[in-house]
């Protein structure tokens, strides 16, 4: 059973979703499996709506948050919604059909639970999605190196929209922090029980031996400081 | 004769609210909706919304008032966004918002422009030129999900009509 004091109920989703608590109960497929891409860019169309019901839910919660970051946050929505039909459609084109995977709507309810808008940012743009920058330009090489560029094309497309995201957040959080600095506690704490949340989905199975380099370049581009993006390298290099 | 600076500056202002609380109520909808093909769609249109906020917000400086300023329209009107918003199904969302709000504001738009000098209030009218054509391709694209998922069209025309007589009932939106 999960610890439901680290998740909020989950966004709706209509009767074709299968919507699963763990990682371990959807389809893992190995890397050679023939429906492992198609179930993969299936997974990554639900996460983006997870992604775009996460900056939605930023708009509505927040009224009251600066200008420029809402119309930042009204961007996202738009680009996440984008790259959910971007997936979509390659998916659809190799033959796959929406809900034959289940799927895991984590994001939305671990970060909708924190009530501080710098704390929401700081998991979901300068934590999922700067991880997510990792992976995915990891991924462009393994596509192009498969001969697969539509798949590397794609995520073309997505890092870059991505690296916008992480910017903003970047800039925010540091405004946000220096306007009320109580802001970092929020943070600190926001990261603790989101890392925990985490942990509780993936299972060891989720993360082991899950690991990408760090893209220096592309977060550099995204707003992180020299000494971050160092930090960050030596991690993930174990 | 046309209108004065204040009075388009109270217009703007009225116009930018109305965007501001449609934004929201979009943004407020894409978690709740279930159907993934609706949630899709009205995270394109939080952006077109916010962007026609935005720019009515930076005309409001334009024209002698605080940039992005708002001013709330006549009550009943914000009674009107604020019964629209709670709305639960998705087809009765969609239907209040493409049918009875946007038509209605196109409506507004129209009024506007007949009753402004279009040479002395250029800026505005270029901002409700564009804002009236990125309104009517999310009409469009309204339509165009209906057709891709039919049960969202499935609403009570008296209950769209009768919103639509309540909309049209609010003389004039600016107080």
């Amino acid at each position: 059973m999960q610890d439901q004091t680290l998740f909020v109920p989950g966004p709706a989703r209509d009767p074709r979703f299968d919507v699963k608590e763990r990682w371990i109960e959807c389809a893992n497929f190995p890397p050679e499996h023939p429906e492992q891409t198609v179930q993969f860019l299936h997974r990554q169309m639900n996460e983006e709506i997870d992604s775009l019901e996460s900056s939605a839910r930023n708009l509505s919660d927040f009224p009251d948050a600066d200008w420029e970051i809402r119309m930042c946050l009204a961007r996202q929505c738009a680009d996440e919604a984008r790259h959910s039909r971007m997936f979509r459609r390659l998916f659809e084109k190799r033959g796959g059909r929406v809900g034959q995977y289940p799927v895991l709507n984590f994001q939305y309810r671990i970060i909708t639970r924190f009530d501080s808008l710098a704390g929401r940012l700081a998991i979901q743009n300068r934590s999922f999605e700067a991880g997510g920058l990792d992976a995915i330009t990891a991924g462009i090489t393994q596509a192009r190196n498969d001969g697969d560029f539509e798949l590397a094309d794609l995520y073309d497309a997505q890092v870059a929209d991505e690296i916008s995201h992480v910017r903003f957040a970047n800039e925010w959080i540091r405004k946000l922090s220096e306007k009320d600095p109580s802001n970092l506690v929020r943070i600190g704490l926001a990261m603790k029980l989101a890392s925990q949340a985490f942990a509780e989905v993936m299972g060891k199975e989720g993360t082991e031996g899950v690991h990408y380099p760090a893209d220096r370049d592309g977060r550099l581009e995204a707003g992180f400081t020299a000494e971050e993006v160092e930090i960050t390298a030596r991690l993930q290099a174990g | 004769m046309g209108l004065n600076v204040k009075i388009r500056g109270k217009a703007v202002a009225t116009f930018r609210y109305i965007h501001v609380d449609m934004m929201e109520t979009l943004a407020q909808w894409t978690p709740s909706s279930p159907e993934m093909e609706a949630k899709l769609m009205l995270g394109e249109h939080i952006w077109d919304v916010a962007q026609s906020a935005d720019a009515l917000g930076k005309r409001t400086r334009e024209l002698r008032m605080q940039l992005h300023h708002s001013e709330k329209p006549a009550d009943a009107y914000v009674e009107l966004l604020a019964d629209i918003r709670k709305e639960p199904g998705t087809a009765q969302r969609l239907a209040s918002f493409y049918e009875v709000l946007l038509p209605g504001l196109a409506e507004r738009y129209r009024a506007y422009l007949d009753q402004t000098d279009t040479l002395m209030d250029g800026p505005t009218v270029r901002i409700i030129e564009q804002m009236h054509a990125v309104e009517a391709r999310m009409m469009s694209q309204y339509r165009e999900l209906r057709g891709e998922v039919p049960t969202l069209g499935k609403v009570d025309s008296t209950w769209v009509k009768a919103l639509s007589q309540r909309e049209s009932q609010i003389a004039s939106i600016v107080t």
